[in-house]
This record gives structure tokens, sequence and C-alpha cells, in this order.
């Protein structure tokens, strides 16, 4: 896990897009930090009704699942600009610097593209159960259109912080995989 | 195609996938897509994100931001220090007492915070100095502290545990007990190993307890106990029955923030965020991967991988211990490059049907496995605890610290051979505790 913390945030520069970027990423971070927190809240605040108060609780426990979902899908950008996805960067560090220039555009583009699929079927999936009013089959039916729509916006976050982080490489602000030659 | 040749595709492309440094998760991702498009066709991309999301979709999950915010918060603190400080005031008379508490403190700080590399660095930080001064080696020194802060992926609560648990769908509780003795088992022979070099290493005449007073031993306590009770607590709520890990794991959260902000006075916005960002970054990049894991052990279940490897491996004729040996060294290396929690995802969905076909059991292997992924971490390449340790005394050679830290890869072996022998290290405590499983 050296890779986790190898390097600290994306580099931005002055360039004007990176910092948008940057900023939307930031902020999507203090989202799932927040959501993260409400649902140690919420569990708390269940146990209590349960365990102190004697009483059954409806909502609790589907909330913070959902909560936990959509904090991890929308803190997705936030943990790639900060580099917090682990990677196994061997051979990105053994590799010369103009090699490792290309491999890290080309498993950036791969990134991706296999994140506009995600985009793509999860916005269909989201779609499919607004558009069919599906709820979840419990007491407290949540109309499952709103957590789905963690899929579509979480995706299309991640992919606008992969962009980012291909230009930065290509205008040359940050180093490929974050490694600076040493 | 034959679904094992398909499976040993499967393995290639993946190694290859993820050795181009493509993170983990999107990386399984990349590699489900592949294979689902060329052999179930174009649409069977859309049950991706489904299945990702409903990975995610599960209580007990839960669990692992909480913990993690239990142990950040307590890593925030100085508690690691005082921990220590305690344990050397009060095993000052011990012989090598300084050595032992280090380990001691290290495993205690591992079982509150969960986390390897933030055990190394905040016994480290305070123990490390202390033992050169008073004559340690430089090795002893480094090794005990790099191997000490394993133990965290080990001893309860631990968020690899949790992790194993979920990816097989054995009982969390369960796999907590199991780790006890076994990191027990460890911090002894880690003890044993550390006395006998100091003590080979001719230094005695240097290693001279310094005397604390009963008003000293009793002044540092107020600031240790109650991180360790809501341990205690933790463990007692889950193992009556109280509560689930994950109701147990949010109340602990709470208590441990609560705690770091009276004690510590960590009441600044600027340190609370920095708590919770850290553990925002790494429970999202552990569920992430938990979610890809999902898409990619349901692509390998849909080709028929899975199942024809449990088959296949059914009719080998070879000695189990012999298949525990492979898989064994086959971990070892995946635990070189990759971080435990991402190789207990990657390996469950294909190991467990191996495992439980040849009759071992999941919650033994549980502790097999982690005692591997802990020989990982104090490992070149990757061997995280190593650079956290020479990130904190940079005057001693990676060299010395590497060769100091062997010894105690030894030790790891040496306790997952005494595990082989004696199955019961890891399962006695679970099934007296929880009744036998099955």
């Amino acid at each position: 896990m050296a890779s986790v913390s190898s390097a600290a945030e994306s580099k931005t520069g002055n360039n004007q897009f990176l910092r948008i970027v940057a900023a939307i990423s930031t902020l999507s971070g203090w989202l799932s930090a927040g959501m993260i927190m409400l649902s140690v809240l919420i569990t708390c605040q269940m146990i209590f009704i349960r365990f102190v108060l004697n009483g059954s609780t409806v909502w609790q426990t589907e909330m913070v699942v959902y909560l936990m979902i959509t904090a991890t899908l929308i803190g997705l950008p936030y943990v790639q600009r900060m580099r917090g996805h682990v990677n196994v960067d061997l051979i990105p560090i053994m590799c010369p610097p103009r090699l490792r220039y290309y491999l890290s555009l080309f498993t950036l583009s791969l990134s991706s593209a296999i994140v506009v699929v995600m985009l793509y079927y999860g916005y269909d999936y989201w779609h499919i159960a607004w558009s069919k009013g599906w709820t979840s089959d419990t007491i407290w039916a949540v109309r499952l259109w709103i957590p789905y729509s963690a899929l579509p916006i979480g995706f299309s976050l991640l992919l606008l912080q992969l962009i980012a982080d291909l230009v930065a490489v290509i205008l040359k602000i940050d180093a490929p995989f974050g490694l600076e030659d040493k | 195609m034959d679904p094992l040749f398909l499976g040993a595709l499967v393995a290639i492309i993946t190694i290859v996938v993820l050795f181009s440094g493509v993170s983990v998760a999107i990386g399984l991702l990349i590699v489900s897509a592949g294979f689902l498009i060329t052999f179930d066709g174009l649409r069977s991309l859309e049950l991706m994100p489904e299945i990702l999301f409903g990975k995610l979709d599960s209580f007990a999950l839960l669990s692992i931001p909480m913990f993690i915010i239990m142990g950040s918060s307590i890593a925030s603190t100085r508690a690691g220090a005082d921990l220590y400080e305690a344990l050397e005031r009060w095993l000052t008379r011990v012989p090598g007492g300084l050595v032992i508490s280090n380990l001691g403190a290290c495993a205690l700080f591992a079982a509150m915070s969960g986390s390897s590399p933030a055990t190394c660095a905040a016994i480290g930080k305070m123990g490390i100095p202390e033992m050169r001064k008073r004559g340690y080696p430089d090795g002893v020194a480094a090794g005990s502290i790099a191997a000490g802060g394993t133990l965290g992926i080990l001893i309860p609560p631990s968020v690899t545990m949790i992790v194993y648990g979920i990816a097989t769908e054995t009982s969390i509780g369960r796999l907590f007990l199991a780790g006890v003795f076994p990191g027990l088992l460890l911090v002894s022979l880690f003890m044993a190993w550390s006395l006998y070099s100091t003590w080979r290493s001719g230094n005695t005449e240097t290693l001279s307890p310094r005397s604390y007073t009963w008003q000293e031993r009793f002044e540092i306590l107020p600031r240790v106990i109650p991180f360790i009770l809501i341990i205690l607590g933790v463990l007692y709520a889950m193992y009556g029955g109280v509560a689930t890990p994950s109701e147990t794991a949010a109340v602990g959260a709470l208590l441990c923030l609560l705690i770091a902000m009276i004690i510590y006075k960590l009441w600044h916005p600027r340190l609370l965020w920095q708590v919770l960002r850290d553990s925002t970054k790494e429970s999202v990049m552990i569920l992430f991967i938990i979610a890809a894991a999902g898409v990619f052990s349901y692509m390998l279940s849909s080709l028929y991988i899975t199942q024809s490897i449990a088959e296949w491996i059914g009719t080998l004729d070879v000695n189990r211990w012999v298949l525990m040996i492979a898989i064994n060294i086959f971990l070892l290396i995946a635990g070189f490059f990759l971080p435990p929690v991402a190789v207990i995802l990657m390996a469950a969905p294909i190991l467990l049907p191996i495992i439980t076909t040849a009759g071992f059991d999941p919650i033994w292997f549980a502790v097999v496995l982690t005692i591997n992924m802990e020989i990982g971490l104090i490992s070149p390449p990757v061997g995280l605890n190593l650079y956290v340790i020479n990130g904190i005394a940079p005057d001693i050679p990676l060299k010395t610290i590497l060769s100091g830290s062997l010894p105690f890869v030894a030790c790891m072996i040496v306790a997952i051979i005494l595990l082989c022998i004696f199955p019961d290290i890891a399962t006695w405590l679970p099934d007296y505790m929880m009744g036998t499983a099955r």
C-alpha cells in the first residue's frame, strides 16, 4: 500500500479547469465525510431507541446503508484526487520516464472508459427505477431512484476527475502516477 | 471454452491489468467488463452497476467506516505515546522491559486503531529512539515496531477480518475471536526473539531500567484506560449478543471521537476534519474495492470459473497440506504487492470453495491468511511498515530495518506452522464462546 501514501493530492497548477474540478472533488469529499458521520449518528440514535427506550425503529437501518453507499460513490472523485485508490505502482516506478508517461496516459484513458460504461448503465438503472417508480420492499418503502441516483452522479464526478488527471499529465502539470523523479 | 482455461486467462489478464498501475477497484471492473463482453455479449454490462450497488447494500458493511473512524480518531491523538509510557512505567522492572512494553503497546494500539502503519508511527515515534538510547540494537528497535504494527490486522476489532467475513460470508464475531490467541502467540514470539537478540548483542549492561514512583505510574492511567474500556465494551457488546458489529462500531466510533475531543482536546474543526477526511478516504477506497470485487466475482461465477476450479481441485489427488502450502505461497506473493484488503477480496471467491472442499475451516484459514498478509506488510517491495519506520527513524538505514524485520517474518512463519499443527489456537476461543460452528 506504499502507493497510497507515496504522493499527496494531484496538482492543479494555474489551470482554471483543473482547479474547478479539484474544487468539485473536494466538495464531494466533504459531502461523503458528512454522510458517513451522519450514519454514525443515526446508528447511535437507533441503538438508543432500541436498547434504552425499548422502542422499534423503521427507517434507520435502510437509511444508514443508503447513506454509506452514497458516501462511497460520491466520495470516489475525492479519493481519486487524493490518490487514495490503491494501485500496484511497481512497474510504473521501474519504467523510464517516457514510458511511464505513456503508461499513465493509457491507464487513465482505460479507467475513464470503464467509468463511462458504469456511468451509462448506472444512469440507465437509475432511469428505470425512476420511470417505473420502484420502491424498496420494506415498511419504509424508499423510492429507489433516490439512492440509485448516487450511481450516475458518483461516476460522472469520478469521470470528471479522471479527465482532469489526464489533462494534468498531458499538460505536464502533474507527474505521471504522481511519481516525481528523484 | 474450458472454464479452467478461462480461469487461467482471467488470472493472467488481471495480473497484467493491475500491474499497469491502474487502481485496484477500477482494474477489477475493467477485467470483469472485458470478459463479460467477450463471453456474454454487450448486454451483460447492463448488470454491472446493479451488482456494484447491490454488493454495497448491506448493513454489515457499515462496520468498516465505523471501525475506521474509531481507529483514526485514536490514531490522531497522543494515545499511542501515552499507552507506551504507561506500559513502560509499569513494566520497568521486567528484564528487557522496554522492548516488551513496546511490543505490548503495539499490540494494544493495534487493537484500538486497527491500522498497521498508524501503529508503527504512533508507537515507533516514541519507542524507537528510546530503545536505541538505552542500547538496544537498531535492528531490534526497528524490527520489533515494524512487526508489532502488523498485529493491527489480526487482533480484534480488525477491518481486515471484517472484509474477510463479508467476502466469505463467515461470522465476523467468530473471526474476531479467532484472532485473539494467534495474536497473543505472535506477540510472545516477537518478545522472545527481541529479548534473545538483545541478550546476544551483549549490550545488557546499558539496558538499565529507569525507576518510576507509584504516583507516576498511576497518573498516566486515566489517559489510556478510557480507550481500553471502549475496546473491551465493543467486544463485550458483540459477544454478549447485545448488538451487531455495525451497531457496536457506530457507538465505538462516536465514543472514541468524543474521548479524543475531551481528553486530547481534539476540538479544533481542522483537526476533526483531518480525522474525518482520512477515514473517508480509507473507507471509500475499501468499499469501492469491495463493490468492484463483487462485480469481479459475479463475472467469475457467471462464466462458471469459480465452480469449475472448486470441482477441479476436488478431483485433484494432492495432499491437502500441499494445497495449503501452494495457496499460502500464492497469497504471500500477492501480499508483497497488494494491501491485505485487496488480496482478500480478489482471492476469497476463488479460494473459499477450494478451502472448504479440501476440508479446511474457513475461520482458521482467515487467521492463517491474515498472518500471511502481515508478512507482506514487512517485506519488500511494498512492505508499508518498513517505509513508515524509515520515515520516523531516517538515520537507521533501510537495510538495517529490513534485516531487523526478517527474524520477525520467521516468527510469523513459525506461528503459521504452529497454527497448522494446532488449529485449536485459532478455533478454540470462538467455539468456546459462541458454540461449535455447523
